[in-house]
């Protein structure tokens, strides 16, 4: 992670895209200290990939990890769409990848 | 607890996407979690969702019906946006009395509208979130 | 309130790249600050002498050069991806800031987006 030269906002990032996909890897390296990453849709396939380091502070969409039977997989905590909204609530800058 | 203004924007089509059940599942909550949704902009390829003609086989779930049902019945204004409309065929009488086409298929109670009705979100809506496709 | 708004998939295969000019046309006629970064794949938007006539599309050249006199504040060209792509300074379309720093650029605007 590269440091900014003025201080960040904490950023919501909500990622539907499956690892592999040019903006998932931008994304990761788009997240700064005190970011959360939200994986929805394909995007939880990433659970499932070794080749993948995801950040500490990531959540997945229960509907998809289950969708796609990534339980056994799962890395991360997972969170439904009550959660997501209650995050949405919580962070004025979200960026919708 | 002062509730917030969200602005959804879809851009991923249905079927083509996850975008509009993942959109519908979060709005849902947002207003279960006493949230205001501003309005939904439809664009791009999420246009579709507007169509009146989509026809699933009756034991799936027709999607532009569902979320035609969850924009009435919470009274949330929501509109496709005009470029990317006409573009792909999702049409208005006025519009199809204007361009002489042989139909009309927007699904009511969506509206017609130009970007300044996203602008107008950006610019009033304490969030905006967008629902994208997978490309 | 800042709106940076992101190209990040090549031209003429999809309408995204359109669809993302049209929205910051849309804030600076409205007079929201507005700028746009092409990225990734998406730096290939910014190539001189782009000639689709035989694909039935426009050159978006001439909407890009008009962006400044429209208001939009910014065009910005990730500096790796144009490597990456081989996009020398001389190959790329007038008036666009080449970017080292992504990082720098996002956190300069409240509101990231894409146009899908």
């Amino acid at each position: 992670m590269m440091t900014s030269t003025q201080p960040a906002t904490p950023t919501l990032h909500i990622l539907n895209k499956p690892p592999g996909h040019p903006r998932f890897e931008s994304c990761l390296q788009a997240i700064q200290d005190g970011d959360q990453l939200v994986l929805t849709e394909n995007a939880v396939l990433a659970l499932a990939d070794r080749s993948v380091t995801l950040p500490a502070a990531c959540k997945a969409m229960k509907a998809d990890v289950d969708a796609r039977a990534l339980d056994e997989q799962a890395r991360t905590a997972t969170i439904d769409y009550a959660e997501l909204v209650r995050l949405t609530a919580e962070h004025s800058r979200i960026i919708s990848w | 607890m002062t509730p917030l203004n969200y602005t959804l924007v879809i851009t991923g089509a249905p079927w083509s996407s996850q975008a509009p059940q993942s959109a519908l599942a979060f709005a849902r909550e947002l207003l279960a979690a006493g949230q205001r949704i501003d309005r939904v902009f439809l664009y791009g390829e999420g246009v579709l969702l507007a169509s009146a003609l989509a026809t699933p086989p009756s034991d799936e779930v027709n999607w532009p019906k569902r979320w035609a049902g969850f924009l009435a019945d919470n009274a949330i204004p929501a509109t496709v946006c005009i470029a990317s409309a006409l573009r792909r065929g999702i049409i208005d009488d006025t519009e199809q009395a204007r361009y002489e086409l042989p139909g009309n298929n927007l699904l009511e109670p969506l509206g017609i509208a130009g970007l300044g009705e996203w602008v107008e979100g950006n610019v009033k809506s304490d969030r905006v979130i967008y629902f994208h496709g997978s490309n | 309130m800042s709106t940076l708004i992101i190209v990040d998939q090549p031209p003429y295969g999809n309408w995204a790249g359109r669809e993302a000019l049209d929205m910051v046309f849309s804030l600076a006629a409205f007079d929201q600050p507005a700028a746009l970064l092409f990225t990734g794949a998406g730096v290939n938007w910014l190539r001189k002498q782009q000639a689709p006539d035989a694909i039935g599309q426009k050159s978006v050249e001439k909407n890009l050069s008009a962006a400044p006199m429209f208001g939009v504040e910014e065009i910005l060209a990730d500096a790796a991806s144009c490597e990456r792509f081989g996009l020398g300074p001389e190959q790329l379309v007038s008036g666009v800031t080449l970017a080292e720093n992504l990082q720098d650029v996002m956190n300069a605007h409240s509101n990231v987006a894409f146009a899908g």
